[in-house]
């Protein structure tokens, strides 16, 4: 009969451990929002090339800067807007602005239950100037939370 | 009409046979019951919390001493609220399967269950999110996912205990773990909470539950709980007869047989 006991004590601990577990209220860890990571390549070779400098920041938001003169950045993360279709920025590579345009669909995509919904995008085209840029590539048009390469920028 | 008397004259003798065997084994006479249980942590945990309104019940019927079956039904009412978003979810909930009563007839005495319960559930629910902020780099973004009518089906293994507490009454916890096999959500809306099931963003669950139940005996069924032992003398004859085989009068014995091969 101790033994029924036994078992039964530690049943009571294992399933007490279990539920106060599962009650415990948790705190979000993963990213929570969606980004175009790009990388940089040179036009001559298609091999990867950080610039020297990159400055980057949205169209009439000047005072308010994503990157500001980071030096030898070997990819960047284009911040899409879920309210609108497009996003305009203003990339200075090297001293040389640029402007670039990205045309998107959104969509609700549930991380977890701590980190809640968020939304994912679809790319559909990326319109921008030659100045030094010559060309982008897309990778993956899905863009999510995960740290995957979406879109190459050859200079 | 030979062959009717033989069978006839085989079945009486294996009746009695049997009959002379079971009386010199140990018997107990173990109540199958019909028991109704009601969950009582859901209630609970709705005075602490007035978001989350969970009821379950259940009834399940004794098969033999080790199995019944189970029928349990629910009702959830759920809001869930974060930094950037609030989740509704309403819904109703059944799981069915057998449980298993590990403990030997001697020990649970018809009064107390200790196993293991393995369950199919379905539940049919409705959710929304009413809304959902997310801020960046361009400004606030805001949406809303309407409500929606959903259909989730798991398995779930629940290992537990029971003991009577009054005649007739018994108490008992279960844990829960729960496996989602579908639901008919796609693959990125998908709901963070469904009734029966919990937390519907991850593929496993677990869960707690404890439970009140009404036992209404209906049957009684005599189990066997220690089967005959051979008859030492028996054994004593064997070992002699293994032992005489191995003995040099033995070999003697059989040696004339031998010789003549």
């Amino acid at each position: 009969m101790s033994r029924l006991y036994k078992g039964i004590l530690i049943t009571i601990a294992a399933g007490c451990s279990i539920f106060l577990n599962s009650c415990s209220l948790k705190s979000c860890f993963d990213v929570t929002e969606s980004k175009v990571n790009t990388g940089f390549y040179s036009k001559e070779t298609g091999k990867a090339v950080p610039p020297d400098s990159l400055t980057l920041f949205g169209m009439n938001m000047d005072t308010s800067k994503i990157y500001n003169k980071v030096l030898a950045p070997e990819t960047v993360q284009f911040p899409l807007y879920a309210s609108d279709t497009s996003v305009k920025f203003i990339i200075k590579i090297n001293g040389i602005d640029d402007t670039l345009e990205f045309r998107y669909s959104s969509y609700i995509h549930l991380i977890s239950k701590e980190c809640g919904y968020t939304w994912y995008y679809t790319l559909d085209t990326a319109l921008h100037s030659f100045n030094i840029i010559d060309s982008l590539s897309f990778s993956k048009k899905t863009i999510t939370t995960l740290s995957e390469e979406n879109m190459r920028i050859y200079y | 009409m030979r062959r009717i008397c033989g069978y006839i004259i085989s079945t009486l003798a294996l009746l009695l046979f049997s009959s002379s065997f079971a009386r010199s084994q140990d018997t107990l006479w173990v109540p199958l019951k019909v028991n109704v249980g009601l969950e009582v942590m859901g209630p609970v945990n709705y005075f602490i919390n007035k978001d989350v309104l969970s009821v379950e019940g259940y009834v399940s019927v004794d098969r033999n001493e080790k199995l019944s079956y189970v029928l349990a039904a629910g009702y959830l009412d759920y809001k869930y609220s974060q930094y950037n978003y609030t989740y509704l979810n309403n819904g109703f909930f059944i799981r069915l399967g057998p449980d298993f009563n590990i403990l030997k007839p001697k020990k649970s005495k018809g009064k107390y269950w200790g196993g293991i319960g393995f369950r199919y559930g379905l539940s049919h629910y409705q959710w929304e999110v009413p809304s959902l902020h997310q801020a960046n780099y361009w400004g606030e973004a805001s949406a809303s996912i309407p409500a929606r009518k959903e259909w989730g089906h798991f398995l779930e293994a629940a290992p537990g205990m029971r003991a009577e507490i009054f005649p007739h009454f018994s108490m008992g916890w279960t844990v829960s773990l729960r496996m989602l096999i579908h639901t008919n959500s796609t693959d990125d809306l998908k709901p963070i909470y469904f009734p029966g099931y919990g937390n519907a963003a991850k593929r496993f669950s677990t869960g707690f539950s404890y439970y009140i139940v009404w036992n209404i005996p209906y049957k009684k069924i005599r189990v066997i709980t220690k089967k005959e032992e051979p008859e030492e003398t028996d054994e004593t004859d064997d070992m002699n007869s293994n032992q005489n085989r191995n003995s040099p009068d033995y070999r003697q014995q059989q040696s004339p047989s031998d010789n003549m091969r």
